[in-house]
């Protein structure tokens, strides 16, 4: 059992977390840590939610020790098989101490899921999120992470998918004191089609990392992840990423890119991006690059009469807009381009 | 107008001087053109005189009717009215061609204390100038100049010019890369834009495009310096000739 002692979470020394210093950052923030979170569902017309028990996962991280310690009871929702609907589950209220969900998506159903981390308070914030999609299924999940500053969060997203499974997601983080939006999924079936995307946009004192791990273990699966940042004035950009393709995961076909921007000499990225490969008839490939915008390009803008800084936040949209292009429902599209074009 | 005075720059952290003791006047109402050899230093001028960040001005002034440019950033000249339709226009993905030019026409007019323009008056007036030269409405909506051939970008340079209607114009080599209709479809727009309030300089290699905007004065630039002036007919002379004399 964890109790409140500081020394259980990870920091800098523990390798998944030498990015983003839990244990430091919680030093100053005790709020949330031991309790029980209740979270808002909205519903689409034919889901229910189920309160369960908090039982014991497979997956050993500090987003599920911490939940299976401090929860009594997790939230189910049941996708059908074949459902389809054009609502969206909307969980929002994940915004004071933890959370856990499961998602069971049958045969052939199809959810889209939108999560909204928006806490005001200064508070540990942990959201453990288990989704399990069977044969055919679908799940196009956005994440919609703006934060006050002095939060401290984590996000863990255990996915596990069967055959013909398709998943789209979207992260748009703002950052805080401290976040990670994790994502790990493991692809047990053949032939995935994955597309795994973020964008952290951050300034002051924030601080994004935003890791994924995917493990193929079956032919055919197709993963494409981009992932852009921009960090202004201190601001701290993580990013790890990790395709571990398995011996018998041959026809992958995985491209995974992070793009960075850096706007002020203070801020930091780092990154790591990692490809294991035990298959031989694969095609993966990663790509990473921290650049800074290009003062040709900003002269061209101000000798049109645009200022300086409106030049930046109009270079700055255009680099990490294209993220979202994968994204289907218009009208959150445009949300989030609004809301990007309100921070720059 | 535009008045140089003795100007001289350098680039390169001071390392090079380009523009060596320069002088030029071009008043309201006049079309000059500047010729003058590879490396001479036209583009540098340009940008001295939109102040590119990198060049550096160590003595003389520009003044835009009576005012010195010098102390102003590149955005505020503009805003004052001065366009360089650029030798080698920039590409810009993600940044549709249209919110681009509106951006740039609003900021300018709110730098000049004047309302923005509504979508409506702003899409009937880049449609009108868009088909005068012959821009297809397609090329429009794609991010700025990504793709566009050399020409359709020389093209762009002059549509944004004659939204913009800027005080005085800089042309630096417009008209390289330009088909022969393109050139007269160019030469067209920036005539109808001559006014006796407005001022335009033009940097060229070729006579061609001065056929059809007939200059009042042509300059020969070489070395940094203004090496000699004449009028509309001293270009053909400089096409024949070359510019040996001047060097
Ligand atoms: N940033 C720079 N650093 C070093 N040298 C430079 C820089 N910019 C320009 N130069 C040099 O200054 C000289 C003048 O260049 P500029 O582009 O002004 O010539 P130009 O007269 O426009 O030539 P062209 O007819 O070929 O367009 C050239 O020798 C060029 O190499
Ligand atoms: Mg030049």
């Amino acid at each position: 059992m964890l109790t409140h002692d500081i020394n259980l979470f990870p920091s800098r020394r523990d390798e998944k977390w030498k990015y983003s210093d839990l244990r430091s950052s919680l030093r100053h923030l005790s709020d949330g840590i031991e309790d029980e979170n209740k979270p808002n569902f909205l519903l689409p017309d034919g889901l229910t939610l189920e309160e369960v028990d908090c039982e014991f996962s497979s997956v050993k991280n500090i987003s599920s020790a911490l939940a299976e310690n401090y929860c009594n009871k997790a939230w189910k929702i049941n996708v059908p098989e074949s459902f389809k609907s054009d609502q969206s589950l909307i969980i929002s209220n994940l915004n004071s101490g933890h959370s856990r969900i499961i998602i069971n998506i049958n045969t052939g159903g199809c959810l889209s899921l939108v999560e909204y981390y928006e806490s005001q308070s200064n508070s540990f914030i942990n959201t453990n999120i288990i989704i399990n999609i069977m044969d055919k299924g679908e799940l196009d999940r956005v994440i919609f992470h703006d934060d006050t500053q002095e939060t401290v969060r984590i996000s863990s997203a255990i996915i596990n998918s069967e055959s013909n499974t398709k998943i789209t997601q979207n992260a748009i983080s703002f950052g805080s004191a401290l976040s990670r939006i994790e994502t790990l999924l493991t692809a047990s079936g053949e032939n995935l089609n994955a597309t795994i995307n973020g964008a952290y946009l951050l300034s002051e004192n924030r601080h994004c990392d935003m890791t994924s791990n995917i493990e193929l273990l079956k032919p055919n699966c197709h993963i494409r992840q981009l992932v852009k940042g921009v960090v202004k004035d201190k601001s701290n950009g993580v990013f790890q990423g990790k395709f571990h393709v398995h011996r018998p995961a041959q026809h992958t076909d995985a491209e995974m890119r992070h793009d960075a921007l850096m706007l002020s000499d203070r801020s930091k990225i780092r990154s790591k991006p990692e490809l294991e490969i035990y298959a031989d008839d694969v095609a993966c490939a990663h790509g990473n690059t921290i650049g800074q915008l290009d003062e040709d390009v900003l002269f061209y803008l101000r000798q049109r009469s645009i200022p300086r800084a409106e030049a930046e936040a109009m270079l700055t949209e255009a680099f990490v807009s294209d993220v979202f292009y994968s994204l289907k429902d218009d009208q959150l599209q445009e949300n989030i381009l609004t809301k990007i074009r309100g921070r720059l | 107008m535009l008045k140089i005075n003795n100007l001289s720059a350098n680039v390169d952290n001071g390392n090079k001087q380009i523009i060596n003791n320069l002088s030029l006047a071009v008043p309201a109402g006049e079309v000059h053109a500047i010729m003058g050899p590879n490396g001479a230093g036209k583009s540098t001028l340009s940008y001295v005189l939109t102040g590119k960040p990198g060049y550096e001005v160590t003595s003389g002034d520009v003044l835009l009717s009576g005012e010195s440019l010098l102390d102003f950033s590149p955005e505020e000249r503009a805003a004052k009215g001065i366009f360089l339709s650029f030798q080698y226009p920039i590409e810009i993905p993600g940044v549709p061609t249209m919110t681009f030019l509106k951006t740039a026409l609003n900021a300018q007019r709110r730098a000049n204390g004047l309302d923005e323009m509504g979508a409506p008056e702003f899409l009937k007036k880049s449609r009108a100038l868009a088909t005068e030269l012959k821009i297809k409405p397609e090329m429009l909506k794609r991010p700025l100049n990504v793709g566009f051939s050399g020409g359709e970008k020389k093209r762009m340079e002059i549509f944004q010019m004659m939204m913009l209607e800027p005080n005085f114009i800089l042309m630096d080599e417009t008209d390289s890369g330009l088909d022969v209709d393109a050139l007269r479809l160019v030469a067209e727009g920036v005539n109808k834009l001559r006014d006796p309030k407005r001022g335009i300089l033009i940097i060229t290699h070729y006579q061609r495009l001065l056929d059809y905007i007939v200059p009042d004065k042509v300059h020969v630039l070489s070395a940094g310096r203004i090496a000699a002036s004449g009028d509309a007919e001293f270009a053909k002379k400089l096409e024949v000739e070359g510019y040996d004399a001047y060097a």
